[in-house]
């Protein structure tokens, strides 16, 4: 049941991703950007439901794994897009941010069910699980935004600067709207990522044991944590623009493939799925 | 029958020495539109004047009256006026509202102004309802080709274009400051269209120390030493520059140590001077985005390339303006010969209805004396549904001898048909057929 509900999402986050597409191509057509918005809402409503049913259906284990992470950082990444264009008009960024989000929900409707059966262990049934799960992804859910909007800013960059004023140039919005856009989302991203930090941290105890082990999810998550940190002092120093758009590329490159290695490579960490 | 008449002389076809000569403006102009609209013939009459063009329009039964409007003012008018008549009249007034006519295709002002021409018409009295169609036409043609096609878009000037860039690197100018190094007249008008952003204060530098001064007032700034232009680099966000100086104003050198000074807020150069004043090796500096008179050029040129390709639909679209507003004049000339015949047809049937009912009228309810007249009003219509569409017809094929056998055949006079329109008191307001009883 679930899996249809989570069918039906993806259907409405597609053609939500198109109407931004088109959007973005004929800019003339300001409809087909609230029709984005509104078909990207109802997907996100649709997705909510469809996490809730398999959560009773199958006991919410597989979302501690690869595929089911990936499902919710896209869910969330809709979530925090829809609420950044009601306090930020910028509806271009929408063909940058929607087919991220798209691609990340596709895994999960691929194969007949989830790959983790099972209630969450009790050890880690926890209050601050939740919150832990909420903030890690929430956050790396900002940072993938923050990634397309650095893309867009890299691609006007390229356009105002080597002076080819073409169908881009006037589709964009301006390189200081871009930055400081990414800016925000970098500073509330690394915000709620650190209290996804101190969260683990808090479940690690109880399942592990200790605070700190060195696990390599543990590791890192730290590194990732560091990085957003240092972006969001080199802020005061003067690093924008140009490096800064770079760097956030980076990060979350460096987000990305932790976050595979994790999930893909057997056995490498205790965190997610097994709890052992 | 009198006719729209346009007579004009614009910048294709007069050079500026004769159009100041006939541009007039304001009271000056709606009493000369006024004694044109004394001279016999002319019915109506309303003039468009803006800096390129001096045109009027007047309904009359021939274009003589406006030659005169313009040879009166100044005879080396002559050989540069343009005449038009009829739809071809009404074609260059659409073009011209539509920018099809200006000097920089596709420019916003001029239908403001032709709006202007028709207000002061209007205040003038001499714009009647023949002129306010033909404008409100003219208007919504425009709004169309502005709003259909591509036309006004993109940047036809070097000042538009250095603002276009400006708002893409960054946004608006709150909270930033524009400097102005030289005294170019290409810099203080780029400048001032800079403003335009929002911009909080103009820098104005020069080596000139009164020259300064004078352009600081010119452009709302305020002078600044030439000696301070490193320190005025890092205050300033957008530069313009457009000094004589035969080399480089601001260096490579000067700009890497000004970014440093900045600590890499993005620094916008905009070199308006030939030659040039900004080293073009400044645009690999990370964070500093430099343009020259040749860059901005280059944008005026391709919006001038694409705008003539976007002329062409625009066209089409003042064509079908054109014929539709024909077709809706010719179908006005034969409204009144329809009103007439339809009003006479009315008044003898609803006569004759009356006498029936007098002579049987006791013998029937309410009902029945309601159906009998609306059986004569059935009747009438049914008779004169041919005719009527036939008389639109032929009007909107411009056939005008048709309505006019029709007005001797019912033996409808002229001077009644010009009355047709205020109802006799009484008669129903609308002769749509009336529903008949189920009863037969």
């Amino acid at each position: 049941m679930s899996i249809t509900v989570l069918r039906l999402a993806t259907a409405l986050y597609a053609a939500g991703a198109a109407a931004y597409v088109v959007f973005f191509a004929r800019p003339r057509h300001r409809r087909a950007a609230t029709t984005g918005y509104a078909l990207v809402a109802l997907a996100f409503v649709v997705h909510a439901i469809s996490i809730g049913l398999a959560c009773s259906e199958f006991g919410g284990n597989e979302f501690f794994n690869l595929r089911g992470g990936f499902g919710l950082l896209g869910w969330l990444a809709a979530g925090a897009f829809l609420l950044l264009l009601r306090f930020w008009p910028i509806p271009s960024v929408g063909a940058f941010v929607t087919p991220l989000v798209l691609m990340s929900v596709l895994p999960g409707i691929f194969g007949l069910g989830p790959n983790a059966h099972g209630a969450v262990p009790a050890v880690v049934r926890l209050p601050s699980l939740k919150l832990h799960v909420a903030t890690a992804i929430g956050g790396v859910a900002l940072f993938a935004i923050a990634f397309g909007v650095a893309l867009m800013y890299l691609l006007q960059e390229r356009e105002v600067k080597g002076k080819r004023f073409g169908a881009l140039f006037s589709r964009l919005p301006s390189l200081d709207a871009l930055d400081r856009l990414n800016q925000r989302l970098v500073r509330s991203g690394f915000a709620i990522y650190s209290v996804a930090l101190v969260t683990g941290a808090v479940v690690a105890k109880n399942a592990w044991g200790s605070f700190w082990t060195w696990d390599p999810q543990q590791v890192a998550s730290l590194v990732v944590w560091l990085l957003y940190g240092a972006m969001v002092q080199l802020r005061h120093v003067g690093i924008h623009g140009r490096r800064y758009a770079l760097l956030t590329l980076a990060g979350f490159v460096l987000v990305l493939t932790s976050m595979i290695a994790m999930g893909a490579v057997p056995n490498v960490t205790r965190h997610g799925g097994s709890f052992q | 029958m009198s006719e729209v008449f346009l007579v004009g002389l614009s910048h294709h076809s007069a050079p500026i020495a004769v159009r100041e000569q006939v541009a007039l403006k304001d009271e000056v102009l709606k009493a000369g539109l006024r004694g044109l609209r004394e001279v016999g013939g002319v019915q109506e009459a309303m003039a468009i004047s803006t800096c390129n063009r001096m045109e009027v329009y007047v309904l009359a039964d021939s274009a003589e009256p406006a030659r005169r409007f313009f040879l009166d003012r100044a005879s080396t008018a002559d050989g540069h006026l343009y005449e038009r008549q009829g739809s071809h009249a009404v074609r260059h007034l659409f073009r011209v509202a539509a920018s099809l006519d200006s000097m920089v295709l596709g420019e916003q002002q001029i239908l403001g102004q032709v709006k202007e021409a028709y207000g002061l018409a209007s205040a003038a009295q001499t714009a009647g309802s023949v002129l306010s169609r033909l404008c409100n036409r003219a208007f919504a043609t425009a709004k169309r080709v502005r709003t259909e096609t591509d036309i006004g878009r993109g940047s036809s000037s070097v000042s538009q274009v250095a603002v276009e860039l400006v708002a893409k690197i960054f946004g608006d100018l709150k909270g930033r400051a524009i400097l102005l190094a030289g005294a170019g007249k290409m810099g203080a008008l780029s400048a001032k269209a800079l403003a335009s952003l929002g911009a909080d204060r103009v820098l104005v530098a020069n080596r000139s120390r009164e020259r300064a001064v004078a352009l600081a007032e010119q452009t709302g700034g305020h002078p600044r030493d030439w000696d301070e232009l490193p320190e005025l680099l890092v205050e300033a966000d957008v530069v313009i520059v457009s000094t004589g100086a035969p080399t480089y104003v601001i260096d490579a050198e000067l700009t890497q140590a000004t970014m440093k000074a900045r600590r890499h807020r993005s620094l916008c150069l905009i070199d308006l001077a030939v030659p040039r004043n900004v080293d073009p090796g400044c645009s690999q500096i990370a964070d500093v985005f430099a343009y020259d008179m040749d860059d901005l050029q280059k944008v005026v040129q391709a919006t001038k390339t694409a705008r003539a390709e976007e002329a062409l639909r625009a066209e089409a679209i003042v064509e079908a303006e054109v014929m539709a507003f024909s077709a809706e004049r010719e179908a006005r000339a034969a409204l009144p010969v329809l009103a007439a015949l339809r009003r006479q047809a009315e008044e003898i049937a609803l006569a004759e209805a009356e006498r029936t009912l007098a002579q049987v009228g006791q013998k029937l309810d309410e009902k029945g004396r309601r159906s009998v007249e609306a059986m004569a009003r059935a009747i009438v219509n049914k008779l004169l549904h041919g005719p009527t569409s036939r008389l639109k017809q032929a009007a909107s094929n411009g056939d005008s001898t048709l309505p006019g056998a029709a007005a001797e055949l019912f033996g409808i006079e002229e001077g009644l048909a010009d009355e047709a329109a205020p109802r006799a008191e009484g008669s129903p307001p609308s002769v749509h057929m009336m529903a008949l009883p189920e009863k037969r």
